[in-house]
């Protein structure tokens, strides 16, 4: 077995620091040494868009990184944004036009439109296709996936409009 | 019948807890101590075992042990069939042959176990397994259909001299008559491969073995939950209650995950057992490929004779069936096949016949469509060929041929899935035509737009398709209603939920007899503690199987209310109304009790009750149908095909469909769209390529591409409501809808978007390299 | 799957032939040889390290010579196994002199490969195989001209 290493990662606010083995994925760093399950595994090869993160703001694949590689950034993953009381406008908004059914592909799905519903105020269904077109999912068919990332497009824009 | 909240677009209860990650799926499941399991699975499609060394493995750090089939003692056998063969046919053969926990002698397919590592980390233990050294003596493998049941092919199975797993002969009037008297014959030969159902989620186990209680708690990704904890106590020598099987939150069934008694449920839950710890085994997308059952490779010879006018005289359908290498899920398939062939035509003489073919691939279990998609494709080529002989519209010839309204009940004698002779139970297939049609805008587009399109240079089809789906079958679901002294409701079922929205379509029924909001209901599924009777999630029946005992129980507790608050409040049951959690007196609203005093009275803690009072308000009940409820409906596209790189893309895509009552459209509608979703992927994406040897040369989403969000078109819904006699709500399912006709719908499309070929596609799935195939074909013909 | 190509050596026939049925030299050229034994006039055992897009490892191996016609043809039959699959393969070996020192080396092979390797790294297969038998030809040409030079490379 390989020596260990330290990795030291702010997800969420929170600063961890452990200790793993280099090869250690930093999909299974966040579920397994952190606990936070929200964020999925599809398929482990960079292809299904389930285990999207977003390191220091930009959406990133956690199963094609290795937990060392994160060292020292920031992190964000499904957890971080509303609670079951308090959905974010994106969560509320897949709720509201049902784009989620299993809801596995979910978290990964949010967490890669994020930016994109956050610069977007009014997007096309084309646009909207496009930007989701790295993250499978097997059960909706995308066509409620897409409302709610327009709507969610909304919902983001007008609450920016409020706090203005 | 829409109500209160019954048929309502309600947001799901779930959502909350999916949408922040905190929805428990089996691979979150964290135990003290948890070993992880990893298997090593064969590289060959077909070959002897000779000897397995697994003592370099033992030796590695953190291993605490290696398995393999002769360590597994007489836990190894041969599993029990998940389904019976069909009583009530005839001459039916079936060489019953199932799934193994782990190879002993031989491996029948790339990706079968033949030994497992349980260690301290799933890294450890793949380390390990990479230890193993197997030796194989390869034999050749039997993937050709039509080989494997020829003279001197490779055996799977030496003792039982065949290939043949199954032969299965019906027939409804008689084809030879029809036939002699027929204007016209059209045949055709259809071939539909493999594809896998690719749920996101993979599949997994936690099984977790307490001594001090002598009790198993296993969670499972499967859409069967009570019937895997009976399956399990028989082969572990456990009583069924001293196992719990918990089917959390699962990330996509479509079938796959009903199949039970796979090799790794009873490996993990036995090691869980022998070390006295919990262990968890999640299977990885690569693995999915080669151990989690398929479907979807058929090759039929059918024919159809008609009358020059266009009436079919009867229906003739011969057929190759593909089980891989085992066959545990028994005939569930063909049998579909068999009654969706005809699907909404009447077929007087109907001659169906099937031979199932054991080969060296993993075994086929039902996958959304499960056989009616084989029976679609091949009578709705049927049909576009004869209208083409004919000179008629396709639309015409269809409906002309159609069921009408007041002909239902129709039987059609052939026995189905679930063992009765097919009964088509209520429905209008020539309004669901016309709706279709016009949706699509028919008579114009063919009218104006093709041509004006044509005359552009671009190459754009219609496509246009009928289907049946058998739906919410037997044999029974049931339900457990409470109502707490905290107002809140408790229900619980058997099924398994998998994405259905199960949490909130239930509630919705039961909310609608109990008045009280489907917030407040909390929903359980797939917990054998909280439900043990049922038999779980497939055919589309969770819906209308469960759903329906949900409302049988809440009629039961309402009851109850009813009689105790009309003592109560000194009124008549029938001036009573169930609202807000309130009982009241219609007339005088202030004359009410709440439903949590009501509980609290019903469960009194001292004095004397009635003779005869049960206690609480509190009721189970169960449901069971005679016979399954067939949903219908039709699928029009438009296509647009590129001559150049031959990609065809779905420009429109409308359905008009009928599933009776409706629960929550907005579920529905999902549902249709997801079964969409995957009905293309059979159409132009999905085919597993597998070489002569077995191995399969696309196990990956690198190379195995499922539709992607700009893949698929906006889908346009129409619901139409028949509701079904079968049940008290009047449901009939939809989980496998949308993935039945748009294989013949698109194919249709495309021989239009390509007139000047006369092309003819006799099979799914097509790609783009396929398609240029076939064009060239036809330019050189 | 089939493997064609040729390669032309700048040397005479029986040096190239001689080379080709020499292990160490064999060793040496074949990216990723670990080792290669000599355990009869005819057959070789050793391991070869493969990477295949994502798909790597060893492979344990047998190599064995027939049908030999000095130094002009030879029957190559290659069976390998490891954690990430395995591969079976016969080809013929043609060695056509073209000048005194110009030698053209024709190989026709089928094989076939199981497990990861195939399942994942199908895509990848004939054009990696391909360029690491170039690349083996050309270090065999090194070799070649080097010895021809009276020396060996190192
Ligand atoms: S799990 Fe990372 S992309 Fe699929
Ligand atoms: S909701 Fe199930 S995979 Fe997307």
């Amino acid at each position: 077995m390989s020596e260990l290493v330290k990795v030291q990662v702010t997800v969420n606010g929170t600063r961890y620091e452990h200790t793993v083995e280099p090869r250690m994925l930093l999909v299974d760093f966040i579920r397994h040494e952190l606990g936070l399950t929200g964020t999925h595994v599809g398929c482990e090869h960079g292809v299904c868009g389930t285990c999207t993160i977003l390191l220091d703001g930009k959406p990133v694949r956690s199963c094609l990184l290795f937990a060392p590689q994160a060292n020292g950034h920031e992190i964000r993953t499904i957890e971080g944004l509303g609670t079951m009381d308090n959905l974010h406008p994106i969560q509320e908004a897949f709720r509201e036009a049902h784009g989620l059914q299993c809801g596995f592909c979910t978290p990964g799905v949010i967490m890669s439109v994020l930016p994109f519903v956050e610069q977007n105020a009014n997007p096309t269904e084309e646009e909207v296709r496009e930007a989701l077109d790295g993250n499978l999912c097997r059960c909706t068919g995308y066509q409620n996936i897409v409302q709610a990332v327009q709507l969610a497009s909304e919902m983001v824009a007008s609450r920016k409009a409020e706090a203005r | 019948m829409a109500g209160k909240y019954l048929g309502q677009r309600l947001k799901r209860n779930e959502d909350p807890r999916l949408l922040t990650g905190q929805a428990l799926f089996v691979d979150d499941v964290q135990l003290p101590g948890m070993l992880h399991a990893a298997f090593l699975r064969s590289d060959y499609a077909h070959a002897w075992i000779k000897s397995i060394d697994p003592s370099a493995a033992r030796q590695h750090p953190g291993v605490v042990a290696v398995y393999t089939a002769a360590d597994l003692g007489k836990i190894w056998k041969p599993g029990p069939l998940n389904v019976p063969p069909p009583s009530g046919i005839p001459g039916v053969v079936f060489n019953q042959r199932t799934q193994v926990p782990m190879a002993k002698d031989k491996v029948r397919h790339q990706g079968e176990a033949v030994a497992v590592v349980i260690a301290e980390s799933r890294y450890i233990a793949e380390d390990a397994a990479a230890e193993i050294v197997v030796d194989y003596e390869p034999l050749e493998a039997v993937i050709d259909l039509e080989k494997a049941l020829g003279e001197g092919s490779p055996l799977l199975y030496e003792d039982l001299g065949t290939n043949l797993a199954s032969f299965v002969h019906q027939e409804n009037g008689s084809y030879a008559e029809a036939a002699a008297r027929a204007d016209l014959i059209v045949k055709t030969h259809i071939v539909m491969e493999r594809g896998t159902a690719a749920a996101l989620e993979n599949r997994g186990y936690v099984a977790s073995w307490d001594n001090k209680s002598q009790s198993l708690t296993m969670w499972a990704t499967t859409q069967g939950p009570i019937a895997l904890r009976n399956g399990l106590a028989t082969i572990l020598g456990l009583s069924e209650h001293q196992i719990r099987v918990i089917a959390p939150f699962v990330g996509g069934g479509f079938g796959p995950k009903i199949l039970l008694y796979q090799p790794e449920e009873i490996v993990v839950s036995w090691a869980s057992l022998q070390l006295g710890r919990p262990v968890k085994w999640i299977e990885d997308r690569q693995e999915n490929f080669g151990d989690t059952s398929q479907e979807r490779r058929q090759i039929h010879e059918a024919e159809m004779a008609l009358t020059r006018d266009g009436k079919i005289l009867g229906v003739k359908d011969v057929f190759i069936h593909d089980t891989g290498a085992y066959n545990s899920y028994a005939l569930t398939i063909p049998l579909n096949t068999q009654t969706h062939t005809t699907g909404p035509y009447k077929v007087a003489n109907y001659l169906t016949e099937y031979r199932v073919v054991f080969t060296n691939r993993i075994l086929v279990t039902p996958l959304r469509g499960a056989g009616r998609t084989y029976g679609t494709f091949v009578m709705e080529r049927l049909m576009d060929k004869a209208a083409k002989r004919l000179g008629m519209d396709r639309t015409e010839i269809r409906r002309m041929n159609m069921i009408q309204p007041d002909e239902f009940p129709y039987k059609t004698g052939i026995v189905g899935q679930d063992f009765a002779k097919n009964v088509l139970d209520s429905g209008n297939y020539p309004a669901a035509l016309d709706k279709a049609k016009e949706m699509i805008g028919y008579e114009a587009f063919l009218k104006e737009e093709q041509p004006r399109l044509r005359a552009e240079g671009k190459h754009v089809g219609l496509g246009i398709s009928f289907f049946t789906e058998g739906s919410g079958v037997g044999p029974y679901e049931g339900a457990r209603i409470t109502v707490e002294a905290s107002g809140k409701v408790n229900l619980s079922t058997g099924v398994g939920t998998q994405g259905q929205g199960h949490f909130t379509s239930f509630a919705q029924v039961a909310a609608e007899q109990l008045g009280v909001d489907p917030k407040n209901i909390f929903v359980t599924t797939g917990d054998t503690e909280a439900f043990h009777w049922g038999a779980g999630t497939f055919a589309s029946r969770g819906a209308t199987v469960a759903g329906s005992a949900v409302n049988a129980a809440a009629l039961l507790v309402r009851q109850k209310i009813l009689k105790m608050a009309s003592k109560i409040l000194e009124a008549p049951e029938e001036e009573l109304e169930l609202a807000d959690g309130m009982v009241r007196v219609a007339d005088i609203p202030s004359r009410c009790i709440s439903l949590a005093e009501l509980a609290v009275k019903a469960n009194p803690s001292r004095g004397a009750v009635e003779p005869g009072t049960e206690p609480g308000l509190e009721a189970t009940a169960y449901f069971g149908p005679p016979y399954g409820a067939t949903a219908y409906g039709c699928c029009a596209m438009i296509v647009e095909v590129d001559p150049d790189t031959f990609n065809a893309r779905i420009q429109r895509l409308v359905m008009a469909h009928d599933c009776g009552t409706v629960l929550n459209p907005m579920i529905l509608e999902g549902q249709i769209h997801g079964g969409v979703g995957l009905g293309l992927g059979n159409s132009f994406f999905e085919k597993l390529e597998m070489d002569d040897n077995g191995q399969l040369q696309n196990a990956s989403f690198m190379d195995y591409l499922i539709p992607r969000a700009s893949d698929l078109p906006p889908i346009e819904i129409a619901h139409l409501h028949t509701p079904s006699p079968l049940n008290p709500l009047g449901i009939k399912g939809v989980g496998e809808a949308g993935a039945i006709p748009i294989p013949p719908a698109f194919v249709q499309a495309v021989e239009d978007a390509l007139p000047e070929y006369n092309l003819e596609i006799s099979e799914a799935p097509l790609s783009p390299n396929r398609l240029f195939q076939i064009v060239q074909a036809a330019k050189q013909a | 799957m089939k493997l064609e190509g040729d390669y032309l050596f700048n040397g005479p026939r029986e040096e190239v032939w001689a080379m080709v049925r020499d292990p160490e030299v064999l060793a040496s050229c074949l990216p990723g040889t670990q080792s290669l034994k000599q355990i009869s006039p005819n057959e070789y055992e050793g391991g070869i390290y493969v990477r295949i897009g994502p798909v790597s490892g060893s492979f344990a191996g047998r190599l064995t010579v027939s049908n030999e016609v000095p130094p002009e043809s030879c029957t190559l039959t290659v069976e390998g196994k490891g954690a990430a699959g395995f591969a079976k393969g016969v080809g013929n070996v043609f060695l056509e002199a073209q000048a005194p020192d110009k030698t053209l080396l024709k190989y026709t092979g089928e094989f076939n490969i199981g497990g990861k390797l195939a399942a994942i790294g199908q895509r990848l297969i004939e054009s990696v195989g391909k360029s690491m038998i170039n690349k083996g030809f050309e270090t065999l040409d090194k070799t070649l001209q080097a010895r021809m030079a009276g020396k060996t490379p190192n």
